[in-house]
């Protein structure tokens, strides 16, 4: 059942993704800010995670709050009192600002905690939940369903309370928007904070499967951005779906191609929806 | 005799004849820097052509300049190509590849433009990374360089060539078409200008500069592997170094390369880990406080910080 | 009876469901002023679009001087003849006004000039024309409106064209610009140049047509002498709704 084994990892993968994809589309439909950083926030978050997990003991899940609250924070502030400065500015002056963001991070991150591999490896990381011939390590499993509460959390903050309300008013009509009073400035801020909440958790997450080190926040901010347009850019549901689908192919690529190639896939994806179908799976038409 | 316009040209060659005599005049640091500075000038003034004057700021030019340094490394210590032919061969293979990358690329706006130049270069230094002829991960051993005047002196010559043809597109028929698709390409598409051909040119071109720099460097270095010719690093500095100079002018993309590298040398001669936090910071204040290049705020004499302030209020929320 | 110019055939451009142009069809005779005029979204900007390459026709054919100009980029479409004006000015806002109109003269019908200094010369001819010249150095985005709006018209001019397509050069040009316009227009007319007006300023496209096309919802309602035109009951009533047209009949 190679198949089935091959469909469940990549879609527990694609969950990961599919998080990651919504921070960045997120930041992204609202602002029109490219995050270049956001790999470097998603870094962040797994190296917080790791910190506490070796300084305090504490599991990454239960840390993982914590994670979440502190990049929020530190998202909002940079927005706020960085990225707000440039917002209106030609769009590739929004890039090299975020790309200049990203290259401090790195470097912060190789001072504090150096080059070095690290992993967050719980006492129950090894162990496996087994179906017949499928093997599925339960980390895997628990990531998995993190990724789907968080992600309907996200949906309905953003459908159904004021602030998402707000937040969908002001990427849709900001002149309106700052007509009946929404503080613009702020909820900008609030939007990156959540963007950066969602990479920190996604990080935090992904710290628990993979190693972490300063620089292995580049491929992510590509696939985000892949999923992200590859779902539809705007459409929520669209990074969550575009995100599965991703994890689909590179599971797929990497057991039948091989493991080096599914970061040559994502690119080839990339560029082959930007010819076709540049709305995306989801995405409207205009 | 219109003697002003006589005085650039002439201010340039004296500059170059002192700048020649360098490598006998000083330290072999020195000499090392200097190298370096040409090697960043090249690659910003490169990214120009693309960035400044067509303005379709390319994130991933890098990607030709490992190209070009693979194509060099590779046809000399597995074909035992000439340096010579090396280096043309190192223009031309990214030239041709910027070409055919170009023509699904350049039908691009905006970010989708950018992030998919940076995921050619990041596609490319994989692909690299795993590609046996390359090296793979090991990397390439070359032969061991004569004297550092040689590279020198290579790395002038293709800096006098780049600004020259800067300098030409400056006052060109070509470099105008650019310049209109840079302002409104559908009104230049309106005016006659067949915008996919000057774009896929233009971006041929910086290829080509981005190349042989990179086999110049390759054999500079004589040791590479993807994560020293394939660094995002260097795609930031030549554009910062464009912006900071002045993108679609001549000579600011030179200016740019002189300060910021020499700054950077400086703030990082005592902490090398420092020296990318430091460029970091520099793209961050020059994104904010001087988006139109340093000209502008320094024109502005002692009224340069009122034109920094503005400049920070201008594109606020 | 002069020679039809530029002819569209069941010229069709339809957005998803929804036909922006539909199956029109006319004339352009040269040396004519051809007005063409309708009730804004009745599709005048995007049948412009359609002939000269900046969209692709759904349906219909566009023909210039024994060539399909249907299927052509727009570029093509500029150097074989056919220049236009943006109705929303699309200047070179970094270059400075002369540098605009050498884009003109260096890209226009047949290639253009291939010299920078003898395009220059064509620019500042075009400016002197349309009185813009005391402007030739101002950068681009320091003109006010009327000298955006001749700017643009002398971008097109420095084509070389033989065919002009004008997108309402005179929208937000008070009365006596707007006469100015009118007077500038003829005399590109006596230059040899054929021309396509769309303008909503009725007096003044009274006053230049020699005849007058009117679109609505994207087809042809009418087409004839300004007079005819102007005083039908169903151009009228596009425009006002159909009780001014009845009011006017009593």
């Amino acid at each position: 059942m190679l198949l089935l084994q091959v469909l469940i990892n990549g879609l527990l993968l694609g969950g990961l993704y599919g998080i990651m994809a919504l921070g960045m589309s997120l930041i992204w439909g609202v602002m029109n800010i490219v995050n270049v950083a956001h790999g470097a926030l998603i870094m962040l978050g797994a190296y917080l995670t790791f910190w506490m997990f070796y300084l305090w003991g504490l599991d990454p899940f239960v840390s993982l709050p914590l994670t979440i609250a502190s990049l929020f924070v530190y998202g909002y502030c940079l927005q706020r009192w960085v990225l707000n400065l440039v917002v209106r500015a030609q769009l590739f002056l929004t890039l090299l600002i975020t790309f200049g963001v990203e290259v401090v991070m790195i470097n912060v991150a190789r001072l504090l905690w150096s080059s070095d591999l690290r992993q967050v490896a719980p006492s129950y990381a090894a162990a496996n939940f087994e179906v017949g011939e499928l093997t599925i390590p339960w980390v895997r499993l628990w990531v998995f369903a993190t990724t789907l509460v968080l992600s309907l959390v996200f949906l309905v903050v953003l459908e159904h309370t004021r602030l998402g309300r707000a937040i969908r008013a002001t990427s849709e009509e900001l002149r309106a928007a700052r007509l009946t009073g929404i503080p613009v400035a702020h909820i900008y801020a609030v939007t990156f904070g959540l963007g950066a909440a969602l990479a920190g958790a996604a990080g935090g997450l992904w710290g628990m499967l993979f190693p972490i080190t300063p620089v292995m926040g580049g491929s992510l901010t590509l696939k985000s951005f892949v999923v992200a347009v590859l779902g539809g850019l705007g459409t929520m549901l669209g990074a969550i779906v575009g995100g599965l689908v991703l994890g689909l192919a590179e599971s797929f690529t990497a057991t039948y191609l091989g493991p080096t190639y599914p970061n040559a896939i994502s690119f080839g994806l990339l560029v082959l929806i930007l010819i076709l179908r540049p709305t995306g799976i989801l995405g409207r038409k205009t | 005799m219109n003697v002003r316009r006589w005085v650039m040209p002439v201010v340039a060659v004296a500059a170059l004849v002192v700048i020649a005599a360098a490598p006998g005049l000083l330290s072999p640091f020195m000499v090392q820097f200097v190298i370096n500075l040409f090697m960043l000038a090249i690659l910003a003034e490169s990214w120009n052509i693309i960035g400044g004057f067509a303005g379709y700021a390319s994130f991933g030019n890098v990607a030709f300049f490992g190209l070009g340094a693979y194509t060099t490394g590779i046809l000399i210590t597995k074909a035992g190509w000439t340096l010579a032919m090396a280096l043309a061969a190192a223009a031309v293979v990214p030239m041709l590849f910027a070409a055919l990358v170009g023509l699904p690329i350049l039908r691009l706006k905006g970010h989708y433009f950018a992030i998919a130049t940076l995921g050619v270069a990041e596609t490319m230094r994989e692909v690299v990374y795993n590609v046996e002829v390359t090296g793979a991960g090991t990397g390439l051993v070359m032969p061991i360089a004569r004297t550092p005047a040689l590279f020198f002196y290579l790395m002038l010559a293709i800096l006098v060539a780049v600004t020259l043809v800067n300098a030409w597109l400056a006052h060109s028929r070509f470099g105008y078409g650019l310049v209109a698709i840079r302002e409104d390409e559908d009104a230049a598409a309106a005016m006659g200008i067949d915008t996919t051909r000057y774009k896929t040119i233009a971006f041929a071109i910086s290829g080509a500069f981005a190349g042989i720099t990179g086999g110049v460097f390759a054999y500079w270095i004589t040791f590479i592997d993807p994560d020293a010719v394939f660094r995002v690093i260097v795609t930031i500095q030549m554009i910062i170094m464009a912006v900071f100079g002045g993108a679609g002018t001549v000579a600011g993309p030179l200016l740019g390369a002189l300060v910021l590298a020499s700054v950077s040398e400086l703030l990082s001669t005592q902490l090398v880990a420092l020296a990318e936090l430091f460029n970091g910071l520099i793209v961050i204040l020059v994104v904010l406080f001087m988006p139109k290049g340093l000209l502008e705020v320094v024109k502005a004499g002692r009224g340069s910080f009122r034109v920094m302030a503005r400049n920070l209020r201008e594109y606020r929320v | 009876m002069s020679v039809a110019i530029l002819t569209a055939r069941g010229v069709t451009k339809k957005f998803g469901g929804l036909a922006a142009v539909a199956d029109v069809t006319f004339d352009l005779r040269e040396g004519e002023i051809l007005g063409l005029i309708g009730p804004n979204g009745s599709g005048k900007t995007t049948l412009v679009n359609v002939v000269t390459g900046a969209l692709s026709a759904s349906a219909g054919e566009v023909r210039f001087a024994g060539r399909t100009l249907t299927g052509l980029p727009s570029h093509q479409v500029g150097r074989l003849g056919v220049s236009r004006t943006f109705q929303v000015v699309k200047p070179f806002r970094n270059l400075t006004v002369v540098e605009n109109v050498m884009v003109g003269a260096l890209f226009g019908a047949s290639g253009g000039a291939r010299e920078v200094r003898v395009a220059r010369r064509q620019a500042e001819d075009v400016l002197a024309f349309v009185a813009l010249d005391h402007r030739s150095d101002a950068p681009a985005d320091g003109l006010n409106v009327p000298e955006r709006k001749r700017m643009e018209l002398a971008r097109a001019l420095a084509m070389r064209p033989r065919v002009l397509l004008l997108d309402e050069v005179m929208a937000g040009l008070n009365p006596a610009e707007i006469d100015a316009a009118v007077d500038l227009i003829k005399r590109i007319r006596e230059r040899g140049i054929t021309l396509l007006v769309i303008e909503h300023v009725m007096k003044a496209i009274r006053n230049l047509s020699d005849r007058i096309l009117v679109l609505f919802h994207g087809q042809t309602l009418t087409e004839g002498a300004p007079a005819d035109v102007l005083n039908d009951e169903r151009v009228i009533a596009a425009y006002l709704g159909r009780r001014y047209a009845e009011a006017g009949r009593a």
